[in-house]
């Protein structure tokens, strides 16, 4: 009887560990924990360019039909996430950010803000992301606040966010970005101007 | 020999049993959960939806870019005599047709900017042809992406859209329309 009950516990436990490891290693759960996930970092924008593809581990794969559903295979566009700023803080609706970059290797690119549900935050701002239509030839800048800036500078709302990460898009990416995304990247910056409204 | 020894060693297998098969079910139940849901939002199946724009009260798919005009089609090739013909009408931007299985692969992607794109789906196992793609699963969703990223612009894309097709075709495959 005691020999039959521990191995019945060895099984229900093992099952337990089974199912928490792998929804845990895959970032599927706790809902909304923050895994750093890829092959890829370039200046924190991290990526996996298996995405999308019979090539993903079962853990990209995992997480992507979690967090990223109907991402298309890197030949049509790769996919940079960032949850950090430039210190190493996570970023968060209480503060305000200067987002800057400059030309990206790819026919177009957009900057999408998303929550930690990856949903778009849930307000009416009309301002969630910038795209390279938006920010033209050269450098760019954009202000990253729960409130639209005063100075008319491209905006994009943190409002309703709590705590937030970017995704960068890059369609049609350059066949060199594939192939040496470190070299080929040059990551959009992230500086904290304040929290709180202090410095 | 330690009695704790057997135990363990059945702790171990079921969970190494437990993790692997919850990875590799994982992708399909969330595609299943996210077939469901586009399905109760009125993505239809075997015809391309009419999207509305992107916004936080309108998403149902995570990380949807609102700059972007998505028209979905769910299509069901269970029966060997189905087939789908697909077209994408041309938009003078940038545009692409991807195709996604049950295990969330994109197995292929055609771009289309700036012209029209028409191509048959055929259900798994079937011939390859010209002109036609096969399927690795007979369920899966089909997606258009164009460049909108304004009102007017997603505007357009919506009457360009008025031209896609995700037509249900049953006959045999190697005899298409």
């Amino acid at each position: 009887m005691r020999r039959s009950l521990s191995y019945g516990a060895a099984v229900i436990v093992g099952a337990l560990l089974g199912l928490g490891s792998a929804l845990w290693i895959a970032g599927l759960w706790p809902e909304g924990r923050k895994l750093a996930f890829g092959d890829v970092d370039v200046g924190g924008w991290r990526s996996d360019f298996a995405v999308g593809s019979e090539a993903a581990d079962p853990y990209t794969r995992a997480r992507v039909a979690r967090h990223g559903l109907l991402a298309l295979a890197k030949t049509e566009a790769v996919y940079f996430t960032r949850a950090l700023d430039d210190t190493g803080a996570p970023l968060r609706e209480a503060c305000t950010y200067r987002l800057s970059g400059g030309p990206m290797p790819a026919g177009w690119w957009s900057v999408t803000l998303y929550d930690a549900a990856s949903m778009l935050p849930a307000n009416t701002d009309n301002a969630l992301s910038i795209d390279a239509e938006q920010a033209g030839a050269g450098t760019w800048e954009a202000i990253i606040a729960p409130e639209r800036p005063g100075n008319g500078a491209a905006w994009i709302s943190s409002r309703e966010a709590g705590t937030f990460d970017l995704t960068l898009r890059l369609y049609m990416p350059e066949p060199a970005l594939l192939a040496e995304p470190e070299q080929r990247l040059d990551p959009p910056r992230i500086a904290r101007l304040s929290c709180e409204g202090r410095p | 020999m330690k009695t704790w020894v057997g135990p363990l060693v059945v702790l171990l297998v079921c969970a190494a049993a437990v993790h692997a098969l919850t990875l590799h079910l994982a992708p399909g139940f969330i595609m299943d959960r996210a077939m469901a849901a586009l399905e109760a939002r009125g993505v239809a199946l075997h015809a391309f939806t009419t999207p509305n724009r992107v916004t936080p009260q309108s998403q149902s798919i995570v990380r949807s870019s609102p700059d972007l005009y998505y028209s979905l089609c769910r299509f069901d090739l269970d029966r060997p005599d189905a087939s789908l013909t697909v077209r994408m009408a041309a938009w003078p931007d940038y545009q692409s047709l991807s195709f996604f299985d049950v295990r969330t692969d994109n197995f292929v992607v055609l771009r289309g900017t700036g012209k029209a794109v028409a191509v048959r789906l055929l259900p798994p196992g079937s011939a390859p042809a010209a002109g036609a793609i096969v399927s690795p699963t007979a369920r899966g969703v089909i997606l258009i992406r164009r460049l909108a990223p304004d009102a007017e612009r997603f505007a357009a894309a919506g009457e360009a859209g008025k031209g896609d097709a995700c037509d249900l075709v049953l006959q045999p495959a190697g005899t298409g329309p």
